[in-house]
């Protein structure tokens, strides 16, 4: 399955500023898996050491939250995927 | 009832299609409160005034610092150390004295958040860390007022309008997890468009016009000058309004 994975420009730094990945993998684990393999430094930024999504980031498939169990949503051809980092600032 | 003075300040809105006197006396009787007279507290306070609100709230414990200066556009240089909710009242009774405007410099807590928000119709959410907005949230949704969600990071910000028992709240949004505080980035332009924002969310609530950003988080990315939604549904598990 070929996916998209859209980033805020927050994430730009880690991306070479690519923010629009074409990503592989039928699940949000795998399309992550694949992303990270393009850019290695998010892989430290977005999961945890046991390999799980960090609590500040929520995963978005075409405009909808996978929230919870987010790794293992499945993921259909052409679908759109949005990282989100909860920001508090005011 | 407006004034000749209220008809000629507010001509322009009150020709807006489906605004008209209705809406401006709505306004007017209004009682807005705006928690945190910062970076979005500034231009949601500023457009809340100049629309005419009857009342408005605002409150901040913080005192003004010159790094507060490049967001913060309701204080100026001559205020640093002052009391910010004071300042900010300062400026908003200059911008429009014909309505009511009150300080309050007092910290938010469990102890007083239902008292300070006592009687006021809607609440701005401008603060700027997690555990005083789910505070907000939680005496909102309580208290069957609207809430009005803002934050921002460097260029980004976001907005969400909820509507207690009848959309998706901050804690239905981040599960109620916490990160810790940290000193963020930002510039004041992105306060300025989410506060904007919020102002915007208020008004149409009060004059009921337009559709509410209920059960959408809007994501705003200046550096790519892109508006994103994103659905965020009710969690029947909240702890803060899966009760209702």
């Amino acid at each position: 399955m070929s996916a998209e994975i859209e980033l805020s420009s927050v994430f730009g730094r880690y991306t070479d500023k690519q923010l629009n990945i074409k990503v592989e993998g039928s699940t949000v684990g795998e399309c992550l898996k694949d992303l990270f393999r393009q850019f290695p430094k998010l892989e430290k930024l977005l999961l945890t050491r046991e390999g799980k999504l960090q609590h500040a980031y929520d995963i978005y498939i075409n405009g909808e939250s996978a929230y919870p169990e987010e790794m293992t949503k499945p993921v259909k051809d052409g679908d759109k995927l949005n990282i989100v980092f909860i920001i508090y600032g005011g | 009832m407006l004034t000749e003075k209220e008809l000629q300040r507010y001509d322009r809105q009150i020709m807006i299609y489906g605004f008209g006197e209705e809406g401006q006396e709505k306004l007017k009787k209004a009682r807005v409160f705006i928690a945190g007279a910062g970076g979005l507290g500034s231009p949601a306070a500023i457009y809340l005034a100049a629309a005419g609100i009857g009342t408005i709230r605002m409150a901040d414990h913080d005192t003004v610092e010159l790094s507060n200066l490049n967001r913060q556009v309701l204080h100026w240089d001559e205020n640093i150390g002052e009391e910010k909710a004071e300042s900010a009242v300062a400026k908003l009774q200059k911008l429009n004295s014909d309505i009511r405007i009150e300080a309050i410099g007092e910290t938010l807590t469990e102890a007083n958040a239902s008292q300070l928000v006592a009687d006021s119709d809607l609440i701005v959410d401008a603060m700027d860390n997690l555990p005083t907005r789910y505070l907000l949230n939680k005496t909102a949704i309580e208290k069957g007022i609207p809430f009005f969600h803002g934050a921002v990071y460097g260029f980004e910000g976001r907005a969400m309008t909820v509507i207690p028992g009848k959309s998706a709240c901050l804690n239905c949004l981040y599960h109620g997890i916490a990160v810790p505080k940290v000193k963020f980035p930002v510039i004041g332009v992105t306060p300025a468009v989410i506060g904007c924002i919020q102002a915007t969310e208020v008004i149409k609530y009060i004059t009921g016009l337009g559709e509410l950003l209920t059960g959408r988080l809007l994501n705003y990315d200046a550096l790519s000058m892109k508006f994103t939604e994103f659905k965020v549904n009710r969690d029947p598990n909240c702890e803060h309004c899966g009760n209702l």
